[in-house]
């Protein structure tokens, strides 16, 4: 059975090495499908001692039952000796990569579009009780369809249950929000939301909003763009564990960063990068804000940026340009005009 | 605002001024203040994302490019519409002249406007006409215009006087007296003048007179005594 199984899948290529797993690119050859097949590592013995990797089986377990569009599919787990391996749906790309490829521009139709498509796999997986704990770019995976799925379900948790402590060491900094980064235990929806905000913010500028390089450093980060928080905007504040007065900064308006982004857009940016998480929108109430019905209309799938195969100024014109250039401040003295297009 | 307005008004930050160039005129016409310039175009995407300009060749929209250079003075920017890479279709133009930008007139606006101007002046032509046409059985129509002129020209001099009011009657009488006191210090040399040349340069002089009886026409009160040395001064000069 387990053989079969193993057999099942035709290694095409190597796409990456994590920390507790190796990825590939194969061939399902029962259904000719191209998927991704995610090998876990054994690890040290200590780990192995417990049983299986806790982030695979965590990943298992959740993924098992959940089904949507915007939500990576696992297709199939098989084991073989030791080694247990996760069947994914095939995703081209990555917004991470989609957000350093600088021959690729985002206009405001992409940006709804991914904004639009995290928010519906986050919605269902709120729905269904589950935090996802570590939304970045780089676990939001697209396909050559345009299609954007939520992956990486290693830090998913079930949540809700109000006596259970969990830890606040979970999200990559640059999208951890202010009470994880306050030490809170106890936490919901909206560390998610606050992370979908600051990717939304660098899909607009295309570098992280708060690329802070440690704990301290991000929250002052944070802070220098919302404003130092007082009592009022966040009246639970005092009471976090790791609670610490910060210096005062004023607020900066968002319209100054955000200088190309329309008004609806500004409003949903603003409810997600809230301070207070009780006040910060869910992701329901983010999918009903004007933003999502109002002009343009999120791109469909085949509009949406690939990387590399992107439109890319011809490079016999770039030559030209260059050429245009370099000729440029000899001819100012002569030529009292110059047409420039 | 509609284009209409934007053929009136003008726009300038005096802090750039002294440092425009044509690598920053394109920044200085996207200052936040510029009414011209609108936000939601290819050009601000582009800065927002950090991106290099020849970016703005693959989008599609609105977009700002620098169509003609002619430093330090002129700088002519285009507002378009970009359809693909090769094909642009020009929305608009605006001109920085010594910093202070405007909208280029297009030919539909130059056109009325001087067509309304003429059209204008034709009526009032016309309704000024109609005013002197008149009619009697016995002649017919027929054109008068004496009555008009003596009434136009009443009208006229009440206009004056009106125009002479900013000078208080206190004022004039002070400066009137002030001159006075100075004709007597320092009284005008009198010389005969030969005969011949009064003649000649009193035609020449004559738009000369006319300007000045124009300015002191408002101190009517003038003593008879100021007028003779301005006409005279200039003769002796001959």
């Amino acid at each position: 059975m387990s053989e079969e199984r193993v057999n099942r899948y035709e290694k095409i290529d190597f796409l990456g090495e994590g920390q507790f797993a190796t990825v590939y690119k194969a061939r399902d050859t029962k259904t000719d499908r191209i998927v991704a097949v995610k090998k876990i590592k054994i690890g040290t013995r200590a780990e192995a001692a417990d049983g299986i990797n806790r982030t695979a089986l965590r990943e298992i377990k959740l993924l098992q039952e959940l089904e949507h569009a915007n939500i990576i599919g696992l297709l199939d787990v098989f084991g073989q000796k030791s080694n247990i391996s996760l069947v994914f749906d095939f995703m081209e790309t990555d917004l991470e990569i989609i957000i350093k490829d600088t021959n690729i521009v985002l206009t405001p139709p992409h940006i709804k579009s991914y904004v639009l498509q995290t928010l519906l796999g986050l919605e269902y997986l709120h729905a269904h009780w589950i935090l996802h704990r570590d939304m970045k770019p780089n676990n939001l995976l697209v396909n050559e369809q345009g299609v954007l799925k939520i992956g990486d379900f290693g830090l998913a948790k079930f949540f809700g249950s109000p006596s259970r402590p969990y830890s606040h060491q979970v999200v990559t900094r640059w999208y951890r929000c202010p009470e994880l980064l306050y030490g809170a235990r106890y936490y919901g929806t909206g560390v998610d939301i606050w992370a979908v905000g600051c990717i939304l913010a660098e899909l607009l500028i295309r570098v992280p909003l708060f690329p802070g390089d440690s704990d301290l450093d991000q929250l002052s980060r944070i802070f220098q763009v919302t404003g130092t928080p007082t009592t009022e905007d966040w009246p639970e504040m005092k009471a976090l564990p790791d609670y610490i007065q910060f210096k005062e900064y004023p607020r900066q308006p968002l319209k100054d960063i955000f200088i190309a982004a329309s008004e609806d857009l500004l409003e949903v940016l603003e409810s997600m990068l809230c301070l207070d998480p009780l006040r910060r929108c869910t992701a329901k109430e983010g999918l009903q804000m004007n933003y999502f019905s109002n002009k343009p209309p999120p791109s469909c799938g085949s509009q949406l940026p690939q990387p590399g195969s992107n439109k890319i100024i011809p490079k016999e014109q770039e030559r030209q340009k260059a050429g245009i250039k370099r000729k440029q401040p000899g001819d100012q003295g002569v030529l009292a005009k110059r047409l420039l297009f | 605002m509609n284009d209409r307005d934007h053929l009136s008004i003008s726009w300038h930050d005096t802090a750039w001024i002294p440092v425009l160039n044509q690598n920053n005129v394109l920044d200085y016409f996207s200052e936040r203040s510029n009414p011209f310039y609108d936000r939601m175009c290819n050009n601000e995407i582009i800065k927002m994302q950090r991106l290099n300009t020849d970016q703005l060749q693959n989008m599609v929209g609105i977009e700002y490019v620098l169509l003609h250079v002619q430093e330090p003075i002129l700088y002519v920017i285009r507002k378009q519409h970009r359809h693909s890479p090769t094909q642009a279709s020009p929305l608009a133009h605006y001109y920085i002249i010594a910093g202070i930008v405007y909208q280029a007139p297009d030919l539909c606006s130059v056109v009325n406007s001087r067509l309304l101007n003429c059209v204008s002046s034709l009526q009032s032509a016309f309704d000024e006409a109609s005013g002197y046409s008149k009619y009697s059985p016995s002649k017919g129509y027929f054109w008068q215009f004496k009555e008009k002129e003596e009434k136009e020209k009443l009208e006229q001099k009440e206009k004056k006087k009106k125009k002479e009011e900013p000078s208080s009657t206190f004022q004039r009488h002070r400066v009137d007296l002030l001159l006075g006191e100075l004709g007597k210090k320092f009284p005008p040399p009198t010389m005969a003048p030969p005969p011949e040349t009064v003649i000649k340069s009193e035609e020449g002089n004559k738009p000369e007179i006319k300007t000045e009886i124009k300015t002191e026409r408002p101190d009517d009160k003038n003593p008879s005594s100021m007028k003779p040395p301005p006409e005279k001064k200039p003769k002796m000069m001959r």
